[in-house]
């Protein structure tokens, strides 16, 4: 008989108009717990002439909330042993807040706080703008993080809000104040299009009755939708920066892809799974690390967000190994794209991702991160408890399908940055 | 009253008559087994010439043994959904793999079969010999790893933790393979190992597999313990770096105690309320430190009136004598200078005048909170029982905590007047060249 990992218990409510609610029950024997507001405040959001401002916001409402100052909010949470993290992608924005399981009723008005009520004190704005300006240099300095940077710009086209990173520019940073943050935040930490998700030892009603009790005052005005651009074709193209002084060279190919409700979805996972998602048992690790020695990291990565999505392949190598690397990671994505996986091997990445729902359910932290991905792509309650199943009817035929459109070639680049000497070449 | 302890779970622990260590922490819920292998084993043990043996040790054990071929080891264990990986540090080497709950035996035979079989050939000695260059490549990108290393070339003049745990660039250059599988044989063994399991797993099948599997191997390992001695410095080590980057970045060491000395409870109250944490007890759902402390002293003093973008402190626990160390990244136009006045006013106000009563309560409440959490998940648990059997013993954690509990206000100041000794710490400034925030 085949045995599934225990599938994820998830109920849906939405206690308040337009909240969306998600209620998810800790790993046995946990004693922490996870609150998350997800909703549509990320960088694809921002106005005109404000990039970065989402991020800022983002930053500003995880230090002062409500009564709490800066110091008075770490104090808080110091003494809960709680914590307070954020994420910002171009298409939402989340706050979580973890701490020990039995308090989280007590602690859920901080998360609301931080929500709700964010500070936006001028000395913490000033603390964050120095912070990410220097975070901005760190961006284009570092090998690692110019790659990631370049790739987005010259795979989407201006205006598109897949092209940025969030950390906007040292202009449009300078010129976020209080007044632009208040407007940002009031327009969009709202609650259509957002989620509270909630991993805790407690009843849904219980829950709801928080839910309500804290967040009732959430705004019901939905933000201006987020359209993507279209992305025409072009001949692929090689950007090279060249960064004296630092050590390796960093290496990525990719390009726009799909998004996670496309229906080749369940297919280009499993596509990016065999080229280098699959941590050691990517081809491109073990071409490039196992059978050549070129490189300490090769992986790919497939992001896929609602509205659309983006997949690399990337190599972190020598100044003196960088030029036998990049057609690796090339061959390697043409096989993919032009032949599949054969059955043996997709059978394999299969099973590992199916054995893998074991993992993600060890902790409430690490349980809590598919909750909240099924609250931000609205995936229906049993899509946990279901997707070994869904990977299970994945054909080799449509995985050769679904890399075909995923890994489109007509809209790929290759990125190379680092020591390489020479100049600039677009 | 109750002293408080740790928040660990029931353990069966036996040791073989090989000498090898095992814990056992079965968690009949858990979907997941988590297999840990630590060894007394880390750049401790190396010399000039063979620095980074251990790290390459490591890299090798996934290279091969006789019956896991090269590239059936991930295979084994990542084709069924698990994990496995390894770190090398100063004092251990630590390998571990987390399955799913019905593939335990996966892990306990590899690592049975590699733990003194591993075959560490010449030819994938020589292929492993880029990807440590491209690990090292990829560290020395980060302006913190050459600052860290240059301050543990001035801390330390005798004393094997002088060197970088990745060894230096002219040893991985020349390391042989004979030289590494001596030094594999030598120490890697029964006796400088513990074998920690925890997770879903019925105790009494698992301890006869484990005797099964483990109990063939040759009783083997040669003391690891380090003799030499650092000795005290004499006055300030200084040294000035500059490269790529974005703003000045401070670093500044002070000798400190090794885990087990008396001294170590103060020294990690201290570490609290300078950086926002401690090692040993910090919240969170992850595994190392936590992100901004903004109610840290640190903190308010660099980071709020605008003189650094990060400011931290950080006690490594250490088998020997260490470091304690503090550093800082200027905020846009605070040269290196300035940011190191700034930390030095810090630690002489902590010296002079101790922490105030409310911030005794915050660590204590946070080294509480910490310690109540730190066990979730197989993962975690096999990591955090490892750590503690090797570098000290399990129940040296409910030592740790009482003695961190009861550190008072007389004692912190006391180890902060000791510690802070000016003439005997080592400061490495970087600047950073060309395109940097300065430079525009």
């Amino acid at each position: 008989m085949r045995t599934d990992p225990d599938p994820l218990h998830l109920e849906y409510a939405t206690p308040l108009d337009q909240l969306r609610l998600v209620l998810q029950p800790p790993p046995a024997g946990a004693a922490s717990f996870s609150a998350t507001y997800v909703g549509p405040a990320g960088w694809g959001f921002e106005p005109p002439g404000r990039a970065g401002i989402a991020r800022f916001a983002n930053h500003l409402m995880t230090t002062a909330a409500g009564p709490y100052d800066r110091v008075a909010l770490a104090r808080r949470l110091d003494r809960a042993g709680a914590t307070l993290s954020r994420q910002t992608s171009p298409e939402a924005a989340e706050v979580t807040l973890w701490g020990p399981g039995r308090d989280w009723n007590a602690l859920l008005p901080i998360l609301a706080h931080v929500v709700l009520r964010p500070r936006f004190d001028g000395a913490d704005i000033a603390r964050v703008r120095r912070q990410t300006l220097e975070r901005q240099l760190r961006e284009t300095t570092q090998p690692a993080s110019r790659a990631d940077r370049e790739l987005l710009q010259v795979i989407y086209p201006p205006g598109h809000p897949y092209r940025a990173t969030g950390l906007g520019d040292r202009r449009s940073v300078d010129r976020i104040d209080r007044a632009a943050l208040v407007r940002f935040h009031r327009t969009h930490y709202v609650r259509p299009g957002a989620a509270l998700v909630v991993t805790a030892r407690a009843p849904l009603r219980s829950v709801e009755t928080a839910v309500r009790r804290e967040f009732g005052s959430l705004p019901g005005r939905a933000p201006p939708p987020l359209r993507l651009p279209h992305v025409a074709p072009a001949r692929p193209r090689t950007v090279r920066v060249d960064l004296p002084g630092r050590a390796q060279v960093e290496v990525r190919v990719g390009g726009p892809s799909v998004a996670q409700s496309a229906p080749e979805y369940p297919g280009a996972f499993l596509a990016n799974e065999a080229l280098g998602g699959r941590p050691m048992l990517g081809r491109l690790f073990q071409r490039v690390r196992e059978e050549n020695g070129l490189a300490y990291h090769a992986f790919s990565h497939l992001d896929t967000m609602r509205l659309g999505g983006t997949w690399s392949a990337a190599a972190g190598t020598g100044s003196d190994r960088w030029r036998k690397v990049v057609p690796m990671l090339h061959e390697e994505v043409d096989r993919l794209r032009d032949h599949g996986v054969p059955a043996r091997e997709l059978n394999s990445v299969r099973t590992s991702a199916i054995g893998e729902m074991s993992l993600a359910l060890e902790s409430t932290a690490d349980a809590h991160e598919l909750a909240v991905e099924a609250a931000y792509h609205e995936l229906p309650a049993d899509f946990w408890a279901t997707w070994p199943a869904r990977l299970r009817s994945v054909t080799v035929r449509d995985v050769r399908r679904a890399a075909a459109v995923a890994f489109d070639p007509n809209r790929s680049a290759t990125v190379i940055v680092g020591p390489i000497g020479g100049p600039r070449v677009v | 009253m109750r002293r408080p302890r740790a928040t660990r779970p029931r353990l069966d622990r036996f040791t073989l008559a090989n000498g090898l260590r095992v814990v056992l922490a079965p968690d009949p819920a858990s979907p997941t087994a988590s297999v840990w292998v630590w060894y007394r084993v880390g750049s401790k043990n190396e010399h000039p010439g063979i620095t980074g043996a251990s790290h390459w040790v490591e890299h090798m054990l996934f290279q091969g043994s006789p019956r896991y071929a090269k590239g059936t080891i991930d295979r084994a264990i990542v084709g069924v959904g698990g994990m496995l990986n390894a770190f090398t540090d100063t004092d251990y080497t630590a390998y571990f793999s987390t399955v799913p709950r019905e593939h335990l035996a996966i892990p306990l035979d590899l690592e049975s079969d590699r733990m003194t079989r591993a075959l560490i050939s010449d030819e994938e000695v020589a292929r492993e010999r880029t990807v440590i260059h491209s690990e090292r490549e990829g560290n020395e990108n980060w302006p913190e790893f050459r600052v860290e290393e240059e301050l543990n070339q001035l801390a330390f003049r005798v004393h094997p933790y002088r060197w970088e745990v990745l060894g230096r660039r002219t040893d991985i250059e020349h390391l042989t393979g004979a030289q590494l599988r001596d030094y594999y044989h030598q120490y890697y063994g029964t006796r400088n190992a513990v074998l920690v399991v925890a997770g879903g797993f019925d105790r009494a099948a698992t301890a006869r597999e484990i005797r099964r599997r483990f109990s063939r191997l040759p009783r083997s390992g040669a003391d690891v313990t380090v003799t030499d001695i650092e000795p005290a410095a004499q006055g300030e080590r200084r040294s000035e770096l500059s490269g790529p980057g974005t703003t000045a970045y401070v670093q500044i060491a002070w000798r400190s105690p090794a885990l087990r000395s008396p001294e170590t409870p103060a020294t990690m109250v201290i570490d609290t309320i300078l950086g926002g944490e401690s090692r040993l007890f910090s919240a969170g759902a992850g595994w190392g430190r936590a992100g901004e402390h903004p109610a840290s002293r640190l903190y308010r003093a660099l980071v709020d009136p605008g003189l650094a973008v990060r400011a931290s402190s950080e006690w490594r626990p250490r088998e020997y004598p260490s470091l304690f160390t503090i550093q800082a990244q200027a905020a846009h136009g605070v040269s290196g200078e300035r940011l190191e006045q700034a930390i030095d006013d810090v630690v002489v106000r902590l010296a002079r005048s101790g922490p105030t009563p409310s911030e005794l309560e915050d660590v204590r409440a946070k080294v509480r909170r910490g310690a109540a959490l730190a066990y979730e998940g197989a993962s975690r648990i096999g990591f955090r029982l490892g750590y503690f059997a090797t570098v000290a013993e399990i129940e040296y954690e409910d030592e740790l905590l009482n003695a961190v509990l009861r550190v008072g206000r007389d004692e912190v100041r006391d180890r902060a007047r000791a510690m802070f000794s000016s003439s005997a710490r080592a400061v490495v400034r970087y600047t950073p060249t060309g395109r940097g925030i300065n430079a525009d």
